[in-house]
């Protein structure tokens, strides 16, 4: 009697427990992602519908902080840097690792080497990395200027001149993130099916006829996803650029992030500088919408 | 036989391309200021220690390090439990209002929106809480950033796993956590370590929130250490290198060691 009580209310125990369970193991993680990330979001949205001024009271102002973007020079200057650098690295960067992926593909003594090597742009800290590229654009102590005096050449300036130091950007970005295009397109060469292709060599089909009527199409795709994901993360590119130019000289290599932060935290417009990040929070939000709506269109097809 | 050819001719090029700037860092590391700025050599014909030393004796890297390690292994660490259980919960409940998806898809939201845009308000809680320049701070605020990675990545992982072995081990008189505990958690391994690894790196290496949220060598990680070297009149190209040398090596090191995985979890949400 006593032990068939004690079974009953051990198992209800049990399941009211179980009924709870999600909860409980969502609660830690969602908490702390309210906390240190939702609220200070939410925080960022008010702060920018305001002003804030030193010496008078903080004023409303609702959206004129917005309004007032798109007629600041250097705002729109920053924003067409950031499209300038987004594009072009990431097109390179695209063009590159699906050579090299399509190379990679077929087993050849070295190719170990080759793959490991490729990891390591992408893992070093990107502090480094920008470290790494001034060492060799340095007028002085470059790599650039060593070699050319090596050969007999004079100086060679980079990081001074605009078009050169946008340009030093995007190579090194190029450098760094070229190796991840290549990892993910790589993993999808290697997942598609064979008998398409064994199909077109018993037809007798050239490897451009291949690559064109097969390969391309059903790499569409991870294409796609590689260029979303890398496009995504590069308009958010500051370690790099602040190590490396600080978003000089003059504006040429000025990223949108860069010119949020210093608004923030060189020139204390607070109110500003949130409502240029809701900005930018939203436009990439609108990128990465529109662009999973086409993965699927694609993916439909 | 050409394209026999043109392959070790690509692969000779691409390892340059990729090892030359590495060989360079490490070169002018070991090189004198003197030697770097006034001859240019091509490598160091007098090689000396003295910049790494003088980071270690005079720059205070050994603090920057200590502060990385900590912070780095606490905020996984706790982002890897928090993280596995809310990941488990979305995939294997259904809730009023298919909240868990909902919850997902706000989780996935959270780690699109670029983290540069809440730094201001992550800047003044962390200022009116009175956790700037601390490794409190910096934990709170990358342990929330990894948790969002953390539940998005193992989702994934715990779909794979079949139901039917909880459901025998719950017939045995597991609990529904135990059943999570002992069975499902063991089987989703190898995705919980590619889960850590990769939030490793992220974390290891980030550089703007500890831009913002450190001032002194008493949190200051290893990146924002680095670039306090950097910016002043007169550059110190070789202590410069050497903070680079010391700043890539572990984590270098960390992922060439956990290649394998490492590759694995970067391409997996590409390519299914």
């Amino acid at each position: 009697m006593q032990t068939g009580t004690q079974a009953r209310k051990y198992r209800l125990q049990g399941a009211g427990l179980d009924l709870a369970l999600p909860y409980l193991m969502l609660a830690p993680g969602l908490t702390i992602v309210l906390g240190v990330l939702v609220y200070p979001l939410w925080d960022g949205l008010r702060a920018s519908t305001r002003a804030y001024r030193y010496g008078s009271p903080v004023s409303h102002v609702g959206f004129r902080n917005y309004v007032q973007l798109w007629s600041d020079a250097q705002f729109l200057n920053s924003l067409w840097v950031t499209v300038k650098f987004v594009a072009l690295a990431v097109s390179v960067e695209a063009v590159l690792g699906f050579a090299l992926a399509l190379f990679c593909l077929h087993e050849f003594r070295g190719i170990r080497l080759l793959r490991t090597v490729l990891i390591i742009p992408m893992v070093i800290t990107p502090v480094v990395v920008a470290i790494l590229f001034r060492l060799i654009y340095a007028s002085d102590a470059g790599m650039l200027t060593a070699l050319s005096e090596a050969m007999g050449g004079g100086g060679v300036q980079i990081l001074g001149n605009p078009l050169n130091a946008f340009i030093g950007l995007v190579v090194l970005d190029v450098w760094e993130w070229t190796p991840l295009m290549f990892l993910i397109l790589l993993a999808g060469l290697q997942s598609l099916p064979h008998e398409p292709f064994e199909a077109a060599r018993v037809d007798g089909a050239g490897s451009w006829r291949v690559f064109a009527d097969l390969t391309f199409p059903m790499m569409r795709p991870v294409l796609a996803v590689a260029i979303v994901l890398r496009t995504i993360d590069a308009f958010g590119t500051f370690d790099q650029v602040f190590v490396l130019t600080r978003g000089g000289p003059g504006e040429a290599t000025r990223l949108i992030s860069i010119y949020g932060y210093d608004t923030a935290f060189k020139f204390q417009q607070t109110g500003y500088a949130a409502a240029l990040f809701v900005t930018i929070g939203l436009v990439v939000l609108a990128l990465a919408f529109s662009a999973i709506r086409l993965l699927r269109r694609i993916d439909a097809s | 036989m050409s394209t026999r050819l043109a392959r070790i001719l690509t692969t000779i090029f691409v390892l340059a391309v990729v090892l030359l700037p590495i060989y360079w860092l490490v070169s002018t590391s070991l090189k004198s200021n003197r030697e770097i700025t006034q001859e240019g050599t091509l490598y160091p014909h007098v090689p000396t220690l003295d910049n790494y030393v003088r980071l270690f004796t005079e720059k205070q890297f050994g603090s920057y390090l200590t502060n990385s390690v900590v912070v780095t292994f606490f905020s996984v660490a706790i982002a890897l439990v928090f993280g596995a259980m809310g990941a488990y919960a979305i995939a294997r409940f259904r809730l009023p209002f298919a909240a868990e998806r909902k919850i997902g898809l706000f989780l996935l939201t959270l780690r699109i929106i670029p983290p540069v845009v809440i730094l201001i308000p992550v800047y003044l809680l962390m200022l009116s809480l009175g956790l700037l320049d601390s490794w409190l701070g910096l934990i709170a605020t990358y342990t929330a950033f990894n948790v969002t990675f953390c539940v998005w990545m193992m989702e994934s992982f715990f779909r794979e796993i079949p139901v039917d072995l909880e459901e025998a081990a719950m017939v045995d008189g597991d609990s529904r956590f135990g059943a999570f505990r002992r069975i499902t958690l063991p089987l989703a391994a190898p995705g919980l370590a590619a889960t850590a690894i990769f939030a490793v790196l992220v974390t290891f290496n980030e550089f703007l929130f500890a831009l913002a949220l450190t001032a002194t060598p008493r949190a200051m990680t290893m990146p924002r250490g680095t670039a306090t070297l950097i910016g002043r009149i007169d550059t110190d190209w070789a202590s410069m290198a050497a903070a680079g040398v010391i700043g890539a090596l572990p984590i270098v090191f960390f992922a060439l060691l956990v290649q394998r995985h490492l590759v694995r979890g970067l391409t997996m949400g590409a390519v299914k």
